[in-house]
């Protein structure tokens, strides 16, 4: 299941891949030689402190975590202590996918910076993800839920509500027609078995 | 897991049929079954009830629990209590849909039974619904939940386990950023 290589972020996580894809704002803090160029506005040929850019959470992770930091970061509005209050209120009443299609991943990532916002925000996360629990399972667990509300939930939910739902419909399956025969597996089906009759010509 | 899995292997329950045919005893790796002698009872594992109900060489006499009376006892008591009563089958859900859909006219009440049981199941489910959502807003870390049936587990299944896999990775991230601020804390404190 797909849920499962997203489970601990790896290399190979397209989920975690796309996450750290996410951009933040930074401000740069020193003179960097010969990188005018990400400035688009600016024509000079180095980057100048005091500028303000969009960058990518891995490239400003790592500009940000050196013990020299080339850039000072500015984590996004939906972390902050505002926003926070709007999660405590009632979660459940926030499309949180227009907030971040990766909420919950790209939260985890912004939670490694030093910022003072940071430190409640793994709990934050954990916070919001309970109390809307409830809300994706009775969703799954309705037959009569629109499938394409799964595009107001943030990615983590999403998966868990698809992976539910889909077994909600076999169930329901199930009760009205019951196991029917049992099928092929589909690796038996698309295995080509060799021919006797290509075999023949082969060898002759 | 698939619907059809746990039917398969509630189809290992034994039931009663009344054969209409005599047969020695078959040997299998799961048990021998039989004799079979016409007109007298016999207990064997559902799916062979079936096939030979669908032969027409057998009548399936039922569980003693198919009772409309029994089942409407068990929806009291299941209504009126807080936690999962104890079902008179592990497979009940399975075994009433395999036995009532192959043998409705051997079951006296069959109509009937089947409105029981569904009643009974969507109980349990809301009942397993806000045990779960409870469980999960209380800060605890294990649940102990007894008397759930195969089928009732699986109805949960893909979405318990990933949503509590989900939350232990949150809540280690942030132990683990936790720890690791404590960590350079110190650090720093010793290299001063």
């Amino acid at each position: 299941m797909s849920l499962c290589s997203s489970y601990k972020p790896n290399y190979f996580s397209i989920d975690d891949i796309l996450a750290t894809e996410e951009r933040l704002s930074c401000k740069v803090l020193q003179k960097v030689p010969r990188l005018g160029f990400m400035d688009h506005s600016s024509e000079s040929k180095d980057l100048k402190p005091g500028t303000k850019l969009e960058l990518s959470f891995w490239l400003a992770y790592s500009m940000n975590k050196s013990k020299d930091p080339i850039a000072s970061i500015d984590i996004p509005k939906y972390y902050k202590e505002s926003y926070r209050e709007i999660l405590n209120a009632d979660a459940c009443a926030i499309e949180l996918s227009k907030w971040n299609t990766y909420f919950y991943e790209f939260g985890l990532h912004v939670a490694k910076f030093d910022h003072p916002d940071c430190e409640k925000l793994p709990e934050l996360l954990l916070k919001t993800f309970k109390s809307r629990f409830r809300l994706v399972m009775d969703w799954a667990q309705n037959q009569d839920t629109n499938p394409m509300i799964a595009s107001q939930l943030p990615m983590l939910e999403r998966t868990i509500f698809l992976s539910g739902r889909k077994s909600k419909e076999q169930l329901v399956y199930w009760f009205k027609i019951g196991g029917g025969g049992i099928k092929t597996t589909e690796l038996i089906a698309n295995h080509k078995k060799r021919k006797r009759s290509t075999f023949i010509e082969n060898e002759r | 897991m698939d619907p059809n899995e746990v039917e398969f292997l509630g189809e290992k329950q034994l039931v009663s049929i009344v054969p209409n045919f005599n047969f020695d005893m078959i040997h299998l790796i799961s048990g021998s079954i039989g004799p079979f002698r016409a007109g007298l009872p016999v207990k064997i594992p559902i799916w062979l009830a079936i096939n030979l109900k669908q032969q027409h060489k057998c009548r399936i006499i039922g569980q003693e629990w198919m009772d409309v009376e029994d089942l409407k006892n068990i929806k009291e008591e299941e209504k009126k209590s807080k936690v999962f009563t104890k079902m008179p089958s592990n497979h009940y859900m399975d075994e009433v849909h395999m036995l009532l859909g192959a043998a409705s006219d051997d079951i006296p009440n069959a109509d009937e039974i089947r409105t029981a049981v569904k009643d009974i199941w969507d109980i349990r489910m809301s009942k397993l619904r806000t045990s779960i959502n409870a469980f999960l807003k209380s800060e605890g870390t294990h649940a102990k939940l007894d008397h759930l049936t195969a089928m009732e587990i699986n109805n949960v299944r893909p979405l318990l386990p990933h949503a509590l896999d989900q939350m232990v990775r949150l809540q280690q991230i942030g132990q683990a950023s936790a720890t690791a601020d404590s960590r350079e804390e110190s650090q720093n404190m010793s290299s001063i």
